[in-house]
Parts: structure tokens; sequence; C-alpha cells
């Protein structure tokens, strides 16, 4: 009966998804900078999930949320800080699916310099712009593999390793040059 | 041996530190930057880097209630998306009219429910009872008052269920509500204890019908007749705390 095989599918779900919520909510809370927003993203986003149950295969669970959570926090920096959603300077792929390439460019080594106030690591990322700042928290907090990394990402593995490469570099520019390093 | 120069090294870099590079190319690299007065400083420095993220970046946990909140909106959403039509067609008219025909047709014959039927009915009033818990529809009438939650059931249903008042046995009165079943509306009445809610959905009765323990899905359920009413309790409360939830009520029915 529908009912039972719904129910089914609920604790399937339960099973293999939700033990990435705290994944699933460190990234949303990195790509929306506070925690009221990262909740509503995550709560949203795992609804998604679940009505596109059907179409996870078995595999790599974890990474299949964080996609779908990253969409989710695009849509609502679409929504709501629309100024974030700026292309990579230099990079020239508009890679946010789903939304028209923004006209803005950014040159994240400059933005980073220009806040001088910054010293501390998780404040210079927080100021990174989203499409570097996520390769950061996917790689050195989540430990995800570049191939995890470019399924979440929906980007080539390339252009993984030349955005890991370039935050890095403007990361360390910015905590170097404030005595630390 | 393979030899790279340093801008070679410098592209793989990143790649080293995250150990992404096959095994052959790893071993390239390790020598070079044993060796290398400028690359070598450069890894280490990422190193560093990486290092500093791990030991000072705050490490972000989904709230508790988040997560409750999350699995109450999936149960909420699995339950709806199951379409209505699919989950019971005709049981109540169905079983009702049997019950009538065996009742007019040959007054003393018994009916028992089915297996079968008595597990849709099983699965159609857990689904009622989740959605009491889930939606903004607990009751209709809110009320502890028997005497005020009685008679709102007059002229809305042909069943008139027994109203009983069980505070001082731990299970007060919550209210009443009408929910539909099957397009046809089914009284419902709601007790609690402590957090838990108990409904008892009131039938027509099955008659002869046995009383019955069920569990489905966790939940607990019990059934028995009053006169011809058959009526059912569900509950997330413990089996002992339903059982005593139901011997009070028919202490208090005389049933
Ligand atoms: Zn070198």
């Amino acid at each position: 009966m529908a009912w039972i095989a719904q129910r089914r599918r609920q604790t399937r779900f339960e099973t293999v998804v939700l033990p990435h919520l705290d994944a699933a909510y460190a990234l949303a809370r990195w790509l929306t900078r506070n925690e009221a927003d990262a909740a509503d993203v995550v709560q949203e986003a795992c609804l998604r999930a679940f009505r596109y149950f059907d179409s996870y295969r078995e595999g790599d669970a974890k990474s299949w949320l964080l996609r779908i959570v990253r969409r989710a926090c695009y849509d609502w920096l679409g929504r709501n800080r629309p100024a974030e959603l700026v292309s990579l300077a230099s990079e020239g792929d508009p890679d946010i699916p789903g939304h028209d390439p923004p006209a803005a460019t950014i040159d994240a080594d400059a933005l980073l310099q220009s806040r001088s106030d910054l010293q501390r690591l998780d404040r210079l990322i927080e100021e990174l712009p989203p499409p570097l700042r996520e390769v950061i928290v996917l790689r050195e907090l989540h430990e995800l593999e570049y191939r995890q990394i470019a399924e979440v990402t929906g980007v080539p593995i390339g252009t993984v390793m030349s955005r890991l490469h370039r935050a890095r570099a403007a990361l360390r520019r910015a905590w170097d040059g404030k005595g630390c390093g | 041996m393979w030899v790279m120069r340093c801008e070679e090294v410098r592209a793989r870099l990143d790649a080293y530190i995250d150990r992404e590079l096959p095994e052959t190319e790893r071993a390239v690299l390790r020598e070079h930057l044993a060796g290398c007065a400028e690359c070598g400083p450069e890894a280490a420095a990422l190193e560093r880097l990486r290092d500093g993220i791990r030991g000072s970046v705050p490490v972000y946990q989904a709230p508790a209630a988040l997560r409750r909140q999350i699995r109450l909106a999936l149960r909420r959403e699995a339950v709806a998306s199951a379409p209505t039509a699919a989950r019971a067609p005709g049981w109540l008219a169905y079983a009702a009219s049997l019950l009538l025909a065996v009742a007019v047709g040959s007054g003393g014959t018994f009916m028992l429910l089915g297996e079968r039927q008595e597990d849709r009915i099983a699965s159609e009033l857990i689904d009622s009872h989740l959605r009491s818990l889930l939606g903004t529809h607990l009751t209709d009438v809110a009320s502890s008052d028997q005497h005020t939650v009685k008679p709102w059931f007059a002229g809305r249903s042909d069943l008139s269920p027994p109203v009983v008042d069980l505070r001082s046995d731990g299970f007060p009165l919550i209210g009443g509500r009408l929910d539909l079943i099957d397009g046809k509306p089914v009284p419902a009445l709601v007790y609690k204890r402590r957090e838990h809610v108990i409904n008892v959905f009131v039938l027509p009765a099955t008659k002869g019908g046995l009383d019955r323990a069920l569990i489905r899905h966790g939940y607990n359920l019990r059934h028995w007749d009053e006169g011809d009413l058959g009526l059912w309790a569900v509950s997330d409360a413990s089996t002992d705390e339903l059982d005593e939830f139901v011997r009070a009520f028919r202490a208090a029915t005389g049933s």
C-alpha cells in the first residue's frame, strides 16, 4: 500500500542520508554565514532531497546530499545576497547553475588584502567569494576528495584544483601578512 | 629517474598535500621538495595553512532542534505524498455495508474483521493520528469538559462517541476532532499522557469484534467494541500506558 511504501522510503532516507546532516549544516553555515538561515536552507534542502530520493542510487550519499544543499544555498544567496554571486576574475565560467552569469567579477586576493582588519582564518574564509569558500570548506573541513568536490559543486576536477589553489594563495597572503606565518 | 622543474612542482603542490597525486609523481615531488630551497618552504607554508585552518576554524554541527524538525517534516511529507485514493479504496463503506447486511440478514451472526481489513484500518488510523500530531489540527473542539465535547459531535456525525473525563487517572481530555477517513466523518477524542497524545477513533462496531492489541510502525493500537461502536485508541505512548488508558476508559464507560 502506498502509505507503507512512503514510510519505508522515509525510514531508508533517515538511515542513508541523515547521518550527513552535520556536514550539510556546516556547509550551509559557511555559505549563508549565519545559523538561522543555515537551518532554514538545510531543512528545505532535506525535503528537496527526500522528494528526489528515488533518483539516488547506491553510492556516495554525503556528496549527493551536499550537492543538493549547496544548490539550495546558492538559491538562497541569489534571493538574499545577490551581491555575493559574483564570478571569479579570470575564470570565465559562469558556474552557478540556474543563475544568469553575474555582471561583476572579483579578485579574491585583492578582496582579502583590503580587509586588513581580519586576522583570524575563519573570518578570512568567510570573506572569500562563495566558489572559493566552498572548496576550502569541502576540502579542509569535510576532507572530501577532489572527485567528490567536483560532484558537489558541479564543476570539472581541473576547476576544483585551480579554485583550491587560488583560495589558498589568497588566504596565505592575507594570513602570513599579519605575522602569523 | 624522472626530474621535475620547479614550475612543474609548484603546479602540483596542492594536489601533493591533498594526497591526490599518483604515487609515482608523489615520490618525485617528495625528492624535489627535500632538496629545493624554494619549493620546500612553499610546501611547508601550505601545510601550515592547512593545519591552521583545521586547528582554528569552528566545526559546525546541526542543532538538535533542527534534526528533530527535519524528521517531523519528513514524516509529514511522507504522509502527505501517499495518495488517499490509493490507500484504502472504500474500506469503510465496504465494511459498514457488509456489517449492516450481516446484522440485518441473519441477526445474531457475528462478523469478524479479516486480518487484511484490520491492517488497512490500522494504517488509516495511524495516518490520521500522525496528521493530528503534525498539523495545526489536533482538535476541532478544545475542551477538557466532557459536557462540551460530547454535544459538539451531535449533528456532525451519526456516531455518538462516549466521552469520559479521565483526568484523575492521569489522562486529561484535550478535546475532540472530526477526521475525514475515506470521505466519511469519524469522531476522534483526544487525550494526553504527559507529552503523548492518545487519539480514540470511533467507528461502527464490528459485531463480535474481539479486543485487539496491535503495534504498527512503532505505534500502539487498542481496539474494543462498546455497543454499536468500535473504538480504536492510537498512541505513541508505551504499551503499558495505553493499556492503562483503555482500562480507565472502559471502567468509566462501564463497558
Ligand atoms: Zn623547486
